[in-house]
């Protein structure tokens, strides 16, 4: 049966330890394909291993399209996502990705005013970099470390015609925010990332810049293919005697893959038909454009499918 | 079907349409790229392609699809795309494998074709995906439903070039 393949098949072409606990990987295709596109300073999902899946920022430009960079610096009291990049990935190894996503939409004339702290340069860096490659100059980095930063190297030109801003915090006093910011009120586009202090300390100094102005990195979660906008519901399947409960993140189809039941998905937009499913108990809300008034009755389109009440059973 | 539904069904007997573009990617959601050629094999797929059968890295490599060996795109509905949508799809983006202009694909199905020197047969209308948003960035699903290509099955392989003739047999 079908099952949708869902990410994107990379292998692992460099490790390098960067120091300052901090790696950088390089996933490219394993024929040297392009990869997917993606804007600058877009993230991807990293899927690990079944149930650890974490989310990175690009490094790199979009016009080098045939890698994915990212920089993971170890996180001592992380949940095991970087500690298993750092430890258990190697040269050759496979690694699924999602497709990229979000991205830093850049002023193209006014001035661009990045933010970072640390490793949460990274975005910053594919911004950079995607500006240097046009020949564009409207852009100042103000970039705090504690000791030495980590991926100089791949913005060496910026900080050599010192559009960068180094600051090392076990020698002198973190960036102050408002100022930075606050010399372009008027226009431009400014952006963060890094921890939390230094995002709420951002958040504070751009709180009356119009939303167009300002980009606050936070990873986006995937768009879904439909999205669900009903409570959370039980979900019965009667057949193979199965409970879930179905979250609007998750949704209809996502909660059916999780529970493992396979059921076949074509076009995943509610207008092929392929993911038909007999229902025999709830209030199904329809959303396809394939079943007749009469075929709903009995069968719900699962891929856009979802249920009004607390309980929908499924024949499966 | 009743006999109006007959009559109504349109009769293509006379087209004439030429292959503008060749394209082909190894896997799922990698970027389709160009080529000049591409080497059509019977009852398989296109050599080097994710659909090829026995090799299938496509979307639904779980799900062989017999009737899904190349897929064929409008040239006609990019511009309609444009003039209807405002949307700029390119050729690489619509992710089947052959842009033909002059060939009118949702009457072929069921029936024979030849693309240049290979003989090919239509299966299905192709449906669109809703990755194809996520992959291009750009709301093309709904405008794409009913005129999203054509699949076929290759009956006779061979070597398909930009430029060569698509007639019916
Ligand atoms: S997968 Fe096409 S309708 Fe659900």
């Amino acid at each position: 049966m079908a099952k949708a393949i869902k990410t994107v098949s990379t292998v692992v072409s460099k490790v390098e330890d960067l120091g300052n606990d901090t790696k950088r990987f390089t996933l490219v295709d394993q024929d040297d394909w392009e990869l997917p596109p993606f804007r600058p300073g877009a993230h991807i999902d990293v899927h690990l291993e079944p149930g650890l899946v974490r989310t990175y920022s690009l490094c790199n430009e979009p016009d080098d399209g045939r890698r994915y960079v990212i920089a993971v610096k170890r996180e001592r009291e992380g949940r095991g996502g970087s500690a298993f990049l750092h430890d258990r990935v190697q040269v050759g190894q496979p690694v699924s990705v999602s497709l990229p996503r979000g991205g830093i939409a850049l002023d193209p004339e006014g001035t661009n005013v990045f933010v970072a702290g640390g490793i949460g340069v990274t975005p910053f860096i594919s911004a950079i970099r995607h500006l240097d490659r046009r020949g564009l100059t409207n852009y100042v980095l103000h970039w705090a470390s504690r000791g030495q930063p980590v991926l100089p190297d791949m913005i060496a030109p910026a900080i050599k015609a010192g559009r960068v801003r180094l600051y090392d915090t076990t020698e002198e006093s973190k960036p102050i925010i408002a100022g930075i910011v606050g010399e372009f009120g008027g226009s431009g586009l400014a952006a963060c990332c890094g921890p939390d202090p230094m995002l709420q300390a951002f958040e504070q100094a751009v709180a009356t810049w119009p939303d167009d102005r300002k980009h606050i990195e936070m990873f986006t979660p995937p768009k879904l293919a439909a999205k669900s906008d009903v409570p959370p519901y039980e979900l019965y399947l009667s057949a193979s005697n199965k409970h879930a409960v179905v979250t609007p993140d998750m949704g209809l189809l996502g909660t059916l893959e999780s529970m493992g039941v396979d059921v076949p998905v074509s076009c995943g937009g509610g207008i092929c038909g392929a993911c038909r499913v007999r229902w025999t108990e709830g209030l199904p809300i329809h959303r396809d454009r394939v079943l007749s008034p009469t075929e709903r009755q009995s069968e719900l389109i699962v891929c856009v499918g979802d249920c009004a009440g607390p309980r929908l059973v499924l024949d499966l | 079907m009743d006999a109006q539904a007959i009559e109504k069904k349109p009769v293509v007997t006379s087209w004439q349409g030429v292959v503008r573009f060749l394209h082909k990617t190894p896997r799922a959601f990698l970027p389709m790229r160009t080529f000049p050629e591409i080497e059509l094999i019977a009852s398989r797929g296109i050599d080097g392609d994710r659909y090829l059968i026995g090799q299938e890295t496509g979307f639904y490599s779980h799900k062989p699809e017999e009737g899904r060996q190349i897929t064929l795109f409008e040239m006609e509905t990019l511009e309609a795309l444009k003039r209807d949508h405002g949307i700029d799809m390119l050729p690489e983006e619509h992710r089947r494998n052959v842009t033909v202009e002059g060939v009118p694909l949702n009457h072929l199905v069921g029936r024979r074709f030849r693309l240049g020197e290979t003989i090919v047969e239509a299966t299905r209308l192709s449906t669109p995906c809703r990755h194809i948003e996520e992959i291009l960035g750009k709301p093309v699903f709904d405008p794409m439903i009913n005129r999203s290509g054509l699949n076929c099955k290759i009956i006779v392989g061979g070597t398909l070039r930009v430029g060569d003739t698509v007639r019916p047999i």
